[in-house]
């Protein structure tokens, strides 16, 4: 089939999520700014969290905890960054037009984004982990390597289902979507527990934090990683059942706001509002 | 004020110091107008607030409750961190957003001011901004954690001194980073956050810097925030808590301090004056470097 001929249905959906996926694979590894930023920034705050444990004499499984946190670090960032945040650079680049006359519509678009941002970020949370490890000498026993990845699975659909949620709530925002984004860190790392087990925020606030997969997510792998030395928050199957419904929860809740967003958006003349 | 009395020619300093008063008014609003002034309060305290309760965690889960000198360590750098962010990364933004997001870079640039003080002016805006968050930092250390952060014990001046040579020394290092920004052709506007996080691992923020190996640890001493925090520590901390610089008095820390910040400001200044004849003589001062 020609390149110019008018696809459909699905084979329009995946061409639109490969598309907008391209640049987020392929492109952003032309820039090797990208690569140096995005895998040594969180590695530099990795490093330092592992010295306040080392400063702290902590066992060496909190030195792993701190590696797990700087690799999730970098998945939050791309959610925040380049999902959550990106149709307001999309506004400032006149990008947002585009999409929103493309046939296509917006949900490829942000499948596009979300495949391409997950693929790029797989790549330096590996390299994060690798680096992390061989710097500090740690080391982690798999204990079921099919559960494990099934969390991560779950995990991520979920995470990136939050991603689309929050894209559709900063589409009616100007600066503030900078702002809130950058609002999203540094609380975010602390109450899912990046750096030390969410079990220390106590029940109730461990489970207000779990609204966020990655809470769930960093405990359950730790679980895996380090059985019998890591306090679980829940048993694993607990969490597993979570944040699956979690999952399931976003994508439903991602697909009425993005609609509900979008309509409001188009009606208040914000799609090219650019401050 | 009369015609006449416009046209005469301001003194320099008079016309230094206006140019930093108007900068830092505009700074003030590109930091704050985006929100109403509750939102914008809680934004400037929730990021650190955050990374000193990720820090207070840590310290519980490790000694299970137990409290010491590291908490304290902790919370003081903690607190007084979000001044390098907001006014050395802030200046470096604050320049590549004039640039790349507002293009008005050209317009400031080309006025009859000192484009120093501007930076100055905007930095300090940024800074201001940071003021919040420390003192909400230091308040909870001191009646939640119950942290001795007692006006007792508290060497006022010599904090007072220490904390006006860390706002020099952060401008001096601000300065440096927008030389670099000016000089950068893919994506300045990532690099402040990169210089931020290697500062922050080097510079004793949130550890003592005798636990980094030993060419670090070398690297850290010519850096006047890791003085800058050590100074702050001991004024605020009082005689008998953790020290990055064990071996050395408080008189000494703040000598050393004033005298690596007078080489990073004659070098700071130094380093942007070429940075910015640079950018003119190869035109690329107004040039983007994001997509």
């Amino acid at each position: 089939m020609n390149d110019a001929t008018p696809a459909r249905g699905m084979l329009r959906l995946l061409r639109a999520i490969l598309g907008r996926s391209y640049p987020r694979i392929i492109g952003a590894n032309r820039d090797k700014s990208w690569l140096f930023y995005d895998t040594v920034l969180p590695l530099l705050g990795t490093i330092a969290f592992v010295y306040v444990y080392k400063a702290l004499g902590a066992p060496e499984r909190f030195v792993g905890y701190v590696i797990m946190g700087g690799a999730t670090v970098a998945f939050w960032m791309n959610v925040m960054w380049s999902m959550a945040a990106q149709f307001y650079w999309d506004k400032q680049g006149g990008n947002l037009e585009l999409y929103m006359v493309v046939p296509c519509g917006i949900p490829a678009i942000l499948l596009g984004m979300s495949f391409g941002g997950f693929v790029g970020t797989v790549i330096r949370a590996i390299a994060i982990v690798a680096i992390g490890s061989l710097l500090f000498d740690v080391h982690y026993t798999v204990s079921q390597w099919p559960v494990f990845l099934l969390v991560f699975g779950v995990a991520i659909v979920g995470l990136y289902g939050l991603g689309v949620t929050f894209a559709s709530l900063f589409l009616l925002w100007g600066r503030e979507a900078w702002h809130m984004a950058n609002l999203f860190m540094e609380p975010v790392f602390f109450l899912s527990g990046f750096y030390f087990p969410v079990r220390a925020l106590g029940f109730w606030a461990g489970m207000g934090a779990s609204l966020i997969p990655l809470t769930l997510a960093l405990d359950a792998m730790r679980q895996l990683l380090f059985p019998g030395t890591h306090p679980p928050f829940l048993p694993l199957g607990t969490e597993l059942g979570i944040l699956g419904a979690l999952a399931i929860s976003f994508i439903v809740l991602a697909r009425f706001l993005l609609r509900k967003m979008e309509y409001l958006a188009r009606r208040e003349g914000r799609l090219s509002l650019r401050f | 004020m009369e015609a006449a009395d416009r046209l005469r020619p301001e003194s320099a300093f008079a016309s230094w110091w206006r140019t930093v008063r108007v900068a830092y008014w505009l700074g003030w609003q590109v930091e704050s107008n985006w929100t109403d002034p509750l939102l914008f309060f809680i934004y400037s305290i929730a990021r650190p607030l955050g990374g000193a309760l990720i820090l207070v965690f840590m310290y519980f889960v490790v000694s299970r409750g137990g409290r010491g000198d590291m908490l304290g360590f902790f919370l003081v750098g903690s607190a007084f961190w979000p001044f390098v962010i907001a006014g050395m990364m802030g200046m470096a933004w604050g320049i590549i957003s004039d640039r790349e997001h507002w293009k008005t870079l050209k317009y400031v640039y080309t006025s009859p001011i000192s484009y120093r003080a501007y930076l100055v002016g905007r930095s300090l805006a940024q800074a201001t901004s940071a003021t919040a968050a420390t003192a909400i930092t230091l308040l909870f250390g001191r009646w939640v954690l119950q942290i001795p952060l007692h006006l007792s014990s508290m060497d006022i001046p010599y904090a007072l001194v220490a904390f006006a040579l860390g706002i020099t020394s952060i401008m001096a290092l601000g300065f440096v980073v927008v030389s670099a920004a000016m000089s950068i052709s893919g994506e300045a506007w990532r690099m402040p956050e990169g210089v931020g996080a290697a500062l922050y691992l080097i510079c004793g923020a949130i550890f003592p810097v005798t636990v980094l190996p030993a060419v670090l640890q070398d690297l850290a001493q010519a850096i006047p925030l890791t003085w800058w925090l050590e100074a702050m520590r001991r004024g605020l901390l009082g005689a008998g808590g953790l020290r990055s610089f064990p071996w050395s008095s408080d008189l000494q820390v703040l000598a050393i301090f004033a005298a690596v910040t007078a080489v990073w400001v004659a070098g700071g200044v130094l380093v942007f004056s070429y940075a910015e004849q640079r950018a003119r003589a190869l035109g690329i001062l107004d040039r983007e470097s994001g997509y």
